[in-house]
């Protein structure tokens, strides 16, 4: 695989020095995401060998449904990214938004989809706060969204437990207009003869999106601007703020999608989940090419970068390994894929 | 920092710190309910409850009802404070030390790291109660009484009820991979179940990964027929994933919750091994009471078992009312 | 530019700035006109950088008057000067250097189609065109600007400020961290800025850089104008005392010789390689 990596360049080189440069292969090399859809392909095949579950079409929709959960928010934490900042609340996000349309809904006994806009008014705002913050302070992104990783959290807690008097919400599975949401939020769908999870389609397509903001509108043109260097974005007159809470918003939207799925495929929810996720929305991004520096990455690569967490969880069962080592080996294959996307991406950078 | 304090007063005031802040923040509701209560008789008296909670967990939620019902009956101020972290754990059993309570309700998932703290409580006269956790070390780190339900005992009596639904080969689903209590529910499951119990790890604080666990394993081995998870949410999961497979597996499950009690009575779930939380909170209390008041002691230094109890469909009608209430 | 030819583009007269109790600059005039360049020297600490800023608008002068085409103005932000047609190229603020050439070259002024979208097609081929127009034969404009030498990302931020029409083009230290022949890349493209009809005002340390290129000096020392002259006033040589730069080069190649040091050999050429550039 590295072999056919390096030599298209060195071919090249012989003849004409810059069209080696603009030729279609090795534009393909220069892409953040190559790294990790050769790694996406080598965990691939590895569970089809070790697995003999793992090929089934079942298995294949259980992997995407695993790996859509995850790919939605690396979608807007991707962005983030890519503009320079993390968001460390975006875990407990996702149980807040699902937590406000449960709870509004059942307290008030509202329609569900009144929860689901109240939700999605809210959690925009949590992140436009998420962004004020950062733009008001100018404290790094990571400080800002910690502290509301921790109020979120708390709030999660204190005000199910004040509104319920216990730590999950109630059930919203008998209200009305459920069914319509669950069609659109957590519904099976055939396709092709799999049984896709309808997340799956809503994945594909906010990457789809998210891919042509970044590149083709001038929003995108913003967003690697400012995470490559604000000063030069500011300069030029780029409204470096209104980008960054932008992006914010965008991850507190990409919450609220997730919130809402999680609202409508198990009806209650606990109102202490969510902690952790955070750092797995990030590794989907590195593992796609995105810079922890800003600047440089794509949508489509935290795509991949999903695909291969999912893989990776659930290929882990399919082989029917002894549980004991499930981090071990979650550990060691998140580090291959990563290795791998770094060591491609370090041939291509060295080739002339 | 060393000018001005020793390093030991130092962390000392930290921990009174952390305590009052802790313990002003419990006593502000449980006061006030209390004083409007006055069933009890005889002066009013202080019981802190500490555990390893993490935040947000049904079981210790309906725990704390329990001992919370007890103090409004027994005129007592009830504060509780919690921390996974075996040595935050022990510093908030020592600002209830410090608080001069008139008695301590603990568990004992970390018996080492309670050890010194419990020694302390002892000098300072103040009577311990364990709880949940820790029957074996109870007794020899002071405690005068344990309740708690034996973690291997309510795994028997789970693989015993797994065996009479007629499952061959069943999943143990484990919510939180390390925990020594959920580990110790599946090995006794095994000790009882006649067929093959093989444990699936899962991610308890991720619901579509508890989902997409439990379909991939069900895909991956057709055989299973039978599913035990080691909480109420997980079980409600479980079903979905069956469901979504189209497998035979028959679903038993630790813990009640109100959703759960609907999902007995549609037959979706076979049973459930319910450790009464509501006990161990209420008893606790009651005992620490009985103790002020009368000089009772419960148990005669053995162990006090709340359960198992086990609801299935058929008595699951019963306790739906307590279900809804979040008390079961 | 054909009507009002009759006040410069820009004109400061008396300007001063102070920061709290520190002077940063006093009684500076200045004037830049359409085809002309006016090149302000000084060495660090001369105030350079403040009157570039007043000049950007970046920050407002306490005294004096700041006009441009003969209307007194007070510049908010950089917004504002742009809106003037004063576009400023700083020396590192230039460029977001992991981002294409093309996409750094319409950073804050993409040219759009319907619906947002970006008219990628046009804005590659206009930056490679005006790349070209300038002497620059770019390989690919879908390459980082970082992969650029220092010379080319500063044609490619001037290219820019010339392409969206700026009228005023205010320089900071363009050639300061470049090679000689980097340095004479940017030279050029000052000229060919200067008969596209721009007024162009270049901030340098180096004398040997603004004679071949300049109308007007300005001298400033410690905050103070020291000189200003047009061209047929001064020569090379008087603007080089005034400025002290390669003559401190060649004392420097001095010490290092009196210290057997073989860096002085390679300074001197570089002090000989300085003084016949204008020929």
């Amino acid at each position: 695989m590295t072999d056919a990596v390096a030599e298209p360049p060195v071919a090249g080189r012989g003849s004409d020095e810059r069209l080696a440069r603009q030729s279609p292969l090795r534009r393909l090399l220069g892409r953040p995401e190559l790294g990790a859809l050769l790694g996406a392909v080598a965990l691939f095949v590895f569970f089809s060998v070790v697995a003999d579950a793992f090929l089934r079409a079942g298995s294949f929709s259980t992997v995407l449904y695993a790996s859509s959960t995850f790919g939605i928010m690396a979608v807007g934490v991707s962005l983030l990214m890519i503009g320079g900042e993390f968001d460390l609340s975006a875990g407990v996000m996702v149980t807040s938004s699902a937590l406000i349309a449960a709870l509004t809904a059942y307290q008030f006994t509202l329609n569900v989809w009144a929860g689901v806009a109240i939700s999605l008014v809210l959690t925009l705002a949590l992140g436009m706060v998420n962004g004020l913050l950062y733009v008001w302070t100018r404290l790094p992104s990571f400080i800002i969204t910690l502290a509301m990783f921790f109020m979120l959290a708390g709030l999660n807690l204190g005000v199910t437990k004040a509104l319920t008097g216990n730590v999950a919400s109630d059930s919203v599975r008998d209200m009305d207009g459920f069914d319509a949401a669950r069609a659109v939020f957590a519904s099976d769908l055939d396709v092709l003869g799999l049984r896709v999870k309808i997340t799956v389609l809503w994945w594909l397509l906010f990457v789809v999106v998210a891919t042509w903001i970044l590149l083709r509108t001038r929003t995108g043109n913003w967003i690697f601007a400012v995470g490559g260097s604000a000063a030069s974005a500011r300069a030029v007159g780029v409204p470096v703020a209104r980008v960054k809470i932008g992006l914010f918003m965008g991850v507190a939207f990409c919450a609220w999608f997730s919130g809402m799925h999680l609202v409508f495929a198990f009806a209650t929810i606990q109102s202490g989940e969510g902690v952790g996720n955070e750092f797995l929305y990030i590794i989907c991004a590195v593992i796609g090419g995105c810079l922890l520096t800003g600047g440089y990455g794509s949508a489509i690569g935290a795509a991949i970068g999903a695909f291969i967490f999912g893989m990776t969880n659930k290929g882990i069962v399919y082989a029917e390994w002894n549980p004991d080592w499930f981090r071990f080996f979650l550990g060691a294959m998140l580090l291959i894929a990563t290795v791998v996307n770094l060591i491609v991406r370090r041939r291509v950078e060295r080739t002339p | 920092m060393r000018g001005v304090f020793s390093r030991g007063s130092a962390k000392g005031l930290a921990v009174l710190a952390a305590g009052v802040l802790v313990l002003s923040a419990c006593s502000g509701s449980g006061g006030k309910e209390a004083e409007e209560d006055t069933g009890g008789e005889g002066p009013r008296l202080e019981i802190a409850m500490v555990t390893h909670s993490a935040p947000g967990d049904t079981f210790w939620d309906i725990v704390q009802k329990g001992a919370q019902a007890a103090a409004d009956k027994d005129n007592v101020e009830f504060l509780y404070s919690a921390d996974p972290d075996g040595g935050k754990q022990a510093q908030l059993v020592q600002a209830a030390i410090d608080k001069k309570v008139d008695g301590i309700i603990v568990t004992l998932a970390k018996p080492d790291a309670m050890k010194d703290v419990l020694a302390r409580a002892a000098a300072a006269n103040i009577p311990v109660v364990s709880i949940n956790s820790g029957q074996e070390e109870s007794a020899g780190l002071g405690a005068l009484a344990h309740f708690g339900q034996d973690e291997s005992i309510a795994g028997e009596a789970a693989g015993t009820e797994l065996g009479e639904i007629g499952a061959k080969k069943a999943l143990c689903v484990i919510h939180e991979q390390g925990n020594v209590g959920l580990e110790a529910r599946c090995d006794g499951a095994r000790k009882t179940f006649d067929g093959d119990l093989e444990n699936l790890f899962v991610q308890g604080s991720n619901m579509p990964d508890v989902k997409s666990s439990i379909t991939a394993k069900l895909q991956s081995d057709k055989g299973i027929d039978g599913i035990l998870t080691l909480g109420a949410p997980f079980a409600a999961t479980a079903v979905d994933s069956v469901k979504e497979v189209g497998s035979e597996a028959r679903i038993g499950t630790f813990d009640l919750n109100k959703d759960l009690i609907a999902l007995l009575k549609a037959g979706d779930i076979e049973f459930a091994v319910d450790q009464q939380p509501y006990l161990q909170g209420y008893e606790a209390v009651e005992a620490l009471w009985l103790l002020k008041r009368n000089g009772n002691v419960l148990g005669g230094g053995r162990p006090v078992l709340t359960g198992p109890a086990i609801v299935t469909k058929d008595n699951a009608a019963e306790l739906e009312e307590f279900a809804n209430r979040g008390t079961r | 530019m054909t009507g009002g030819k009759d006040a410069p583009l820009l004109r400061l007269s008396g300007v001063g700035k102070s920061y709290g109790n520190v002077i940063a600059l006093r009684d500076v005039s200045l004037e830049a006109s359409e085809g002309e360049v006016t090149c302000v020297l000084g060495d660090n600490g001369a105030g350079k950088s403040t009157l570039i800023k007043v000049v950007a608008g970046l920050h407002r002068h306490d005294t004096g008057t700041y006009e441009v085409q003969g209307e007194r103005v007070v510049f908010d932000s950089p917004r504002d000067a742009l809106d003037r047609g004063i576009a400023t190229v700083y020396q590192d603020l230039a460029v977001v250097p992991l981002m294409p050439v093309w996409r750094n070259f319409f950073l804050g002024s993409e040219k759009r189609r319907g619906f947002g979208r970006m008219d990628v097609a046009f804005m590659r081929s206009t930056t490679h065109a005006e790349m070209a127009a300038m002497g620059i034969d770019l390989r690919d404009v879908d390459q980082p600007i970082g992969t650029l030498s220092g010379g080319e990302r500063q044609c490619v931020a001037i290219a820019r400020a010339v392409y969206f029409g700026a009228k005023a083009l205010v320089l900071d230290e363009p050639t300061a961290a470049l090679g000689v022949k980097q340095a004479g890349v940017v030279l050029r493209y000052i000229v060919q800025a200067r008969e596209r009809g721009l007024a162009v005002v270049f901030i340098t340390h180096n004398p040997h850089h603004a004679y071949p290129v300049g109308d007007r000096f300005l001298i400033l020392n410690r905050g103070q104008s020291i000189g200003y002259h047009t061209k047929d006033e001064i020569t090379r040589d008087e603007l080089t005392g005034l400025m002290a730069g390669g003559r401190e080069l060649e004392e420097l190649a001095h010490e290092l010789d009196a210290a057997g040091s073989p860096a002085a050999t390679r300074i001197k050429k570089e002090a000989e390689t300085l003084n016949p550039a204008d020929g």
